[in-house]
């Protein structure tokens, strides 16, 4: 039996796959034991309580799904009193996803989440707006990237990932300003923008009018995202983007992912993430091949 | 809360609107309280791509079964599925009705808000309470049975007009402790001013549309009165049930 496990920053997963932030929550220990998941990815949390957005906050349109939820969660202190004891229960890695909205805001999290025990990683979603520089997102600026993680760099030991958007014109420019600013691992990508329109009504499907869109219709792009920056940086990619079952999530790694995540497909079986383990340690097996020998092992000569 | 693909035991049209979907499965009906949903899927079609929610309309030993309406591409697609043909579940899910006993109760539902009711007045019977049933549709083809006091729009089966204001007449001329409503959210609005105007209690179950369907994703919020504030509450999983003087209609 092939085990494909990975270290991916200072962590070590019994396996590469794991849940997407927003996604996939402590609802589901219900259904199956999470302890079998290479790693568990928290909601993103922010330094104060959100309500969301306004309601219609879904909607499904062709082979994918449109959202605005609006980061809804309980703040980080509230995180750290109910979830985290819970998340911690289990047996695999914890990613903690952050959002605020300032260098000093992320930091001050970062710093609290430091002295909590069961806290793996942190993986840094900077597509939210940023007040320090004009509503521009983090994420869309390679200088802004390099200075947060700098700054993050220097507040913590533990394994760093940031989380990069589509949404911008040269993703590989920000992914190689994370890596020089000393980020472990990259994770991509969040949701594209995206709409849809009531015709019988002229009206926007979503309150927000624009949502993020993702789900398996996104595949495409995600991979192109995945192999460009694959080629660009040497940390590790965790891929999402429309996984569904463990050929999506092998052609993410052959285009250079070292580990998966799926978001969107938890909805429609919330078992997938346990059948995408079991193909691709089948598929190690088939093909005798080392897990390691698979990530980046794309062919794209001759 | 369980995920499973199970065979169509059976697929039974009623008219060209509706039809019945059962399974047989002992683990689930043992779970199941009136007013619970399942996430349901054809899994072999991935357009659409999410399940849908429907309520749990009977359970009979180890037998289960969906009232369904045909609305779009989702359920078109369940309509044409044969006996033998999987589909895939994920329930039971939500909070269900708040059961009573030994009261005089009224069920009050609109069209295809039938779904959850039969099993409620089940429950509510062997739980020893007086039950009265009124059910509305706009006409005879939104009707499902004849045991309970109907009412459609066209007048064609039943009482003439909406439920709502036969409901109003049975409430003046009746003591009722505590009434249950599901259908068309103005249905459920007018009958919780009604209620709360004669201070009886009214649980309403509300339809958001869902993607994970069990808290995960804060999709399917709605607001509500609490204390004196009004919050986000997620359909799926703090409802779909909500006492009707705490929702927030026309939100
Ligand atoms: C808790 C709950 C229990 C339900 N129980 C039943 C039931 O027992 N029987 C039954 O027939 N239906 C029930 N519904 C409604 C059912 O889920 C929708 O009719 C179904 O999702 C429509 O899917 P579709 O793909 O056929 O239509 P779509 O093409 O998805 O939708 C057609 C139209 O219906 C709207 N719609 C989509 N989903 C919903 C929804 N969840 N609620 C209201 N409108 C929606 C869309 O916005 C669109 O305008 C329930 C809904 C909820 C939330
Ligand atoms: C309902 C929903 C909520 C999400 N919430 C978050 C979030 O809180 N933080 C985040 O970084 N990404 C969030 N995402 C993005 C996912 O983590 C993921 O990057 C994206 O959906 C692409 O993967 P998928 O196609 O497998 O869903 C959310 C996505 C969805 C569908
Ligand atoms: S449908 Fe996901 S939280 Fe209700």
């Amino acid at each position: 039996m092939h085990k494909c496990e990975i270290e991916f920053g200072k962590m070590k997963w019994k396996n590469p796959v794991t849940v997407a932030s927003g996604t996939f929550g402590l609802e589901y220990a219900d259904l199956f034991d999470l302890s079998q998941l290479g790693a568990l990815t928290t909601k993103t949390i922010t330094p104060l309580p959100k309500e969301g957005n306004e309601p219609q906050r879904i909607v499904e349109t062709e082979a994918g799904l449109l959202n605005s939820i609006g980061l809804q969660n309980p703040g980080l202190d509230e995180f750290i009193r109910t979830d985290l004891p819970q998340y911690r229960k289990f047996h695999t890695n914890l990613i903690v996803s952050v959002s605020a909205s300032s260098i000093k805001e992320f930091i001050n999290m970062i710093e609290k989440l430091n002295v909590q025990s069961g806290v793996d990683a942190y993986e840094i979603n900077v597509s939210c707006p940023n007040v320090e520089n004009e509503g521009i997102a983090f994420g869309t600026d390679p200088e802004v990237v390099f200075e947060l993680t700098s700054q993050l760099r220097k507040a913590t030991e533990k394994t760093l990932i940031i989380k990069l958007t589509p949404n911008v014109t040269l993703i590989t420019d920000i992914a190689v300003q994370a890596e020089r600013a000393g980020a472990d691992g990259l994770a991509m990508i969040n949701t594209l923008y995206g709409m849809a329109v009531e015709v019988r009504t002229k009206r926007p499907k979503l309150h927000s009018i624009i949502g993020g869109y993702s789900g398996p219709a996104i595949k495409p792009i995600a991979l192109q995202n995945v192999y460009k920056v694959a080629q660009a940086v040497s940390i590790p990619i965790l891929a999402m983007g429309g996984i569904t079952n463990s050929d999506d999530a092998l052609e993410f790694i052959i285009a250079g992912a070292s580990a998966v995540a799926v978001g969107t497909y938890n909805f429609v079986n919330p078992l997938c993430t346990l059948e995408i383990i079991k193909g691709i340690e089948d598929y190690c097996v088939r093909n005798d091949m080392k897990y390691q020998d698979l990530i980046g092992s794309i062919q794209t000569k001759g | 809360m369980h995920f499973k693909k199970l065979p169509v035991l059976k697929i039974e049209h009623i008219n060209k609107d509706y039809f019945v979907l059962g399974v047989r499965d002992k683990e689930l009906t043992q779970k199941i309280k009136p007013g619970h949903f399942f996430q349901v899927k054809d899994p072999a079609s991935r357009i659409p791509l999410l399940p849908r929610p429907f309520s749990v309309y009977k359970v009979d030993n180890d037998e289960l079964e969906f009232l369904v309406k045909i609305i779009g591409e989702a359920t078109m697609k369940l309509s044409h599925l044969s006996t033998g043909q999987d589909i895939q579940l994920l329930g039971p899910l939500g909070n269900g009705f708040p059961l009573v006993s030994g009261k005089k109760v009224l069920l009050a539902s609109g069209g295809i808000g039938f779904a959850p009711m039969p099993f409620l007045e089940h429950k509510l019977k062997e739980a020893g309470n007086e039950v009265h049933f009124y059910h509305g549709g706009r006409s005879s083809n939104d009707v499902f049975c004849d045991s309970v006091e109907n009412c459609t729009d066209d007048g064609t089966f039943g009482h003439t007009g909406f439920v709502t204001e036969y409901v109003e007449k049975y409430l003046d001329s009746t003591h009722i402790d505590i009434v249950y409503a599901c259908g068309p959210e103005p249905m459920m609005k007018t009958l919780t001013i009604m209620c709360s105007k004669r201070d009886i209690p009214i649980y309403v179950s509300m339809e958001r549309v869902m993607a994970c369907g069990v808290g995960a994703c804060c999709g399917c919020v709605i607001k509500i009165k609490e204390n004196d504030s009004i919050v986000y509450k997620k359909v799926c999983n703090d409802g779909p049930v909500f006492y009707g003087a705490e929702v927030v209609w026309d939100a």
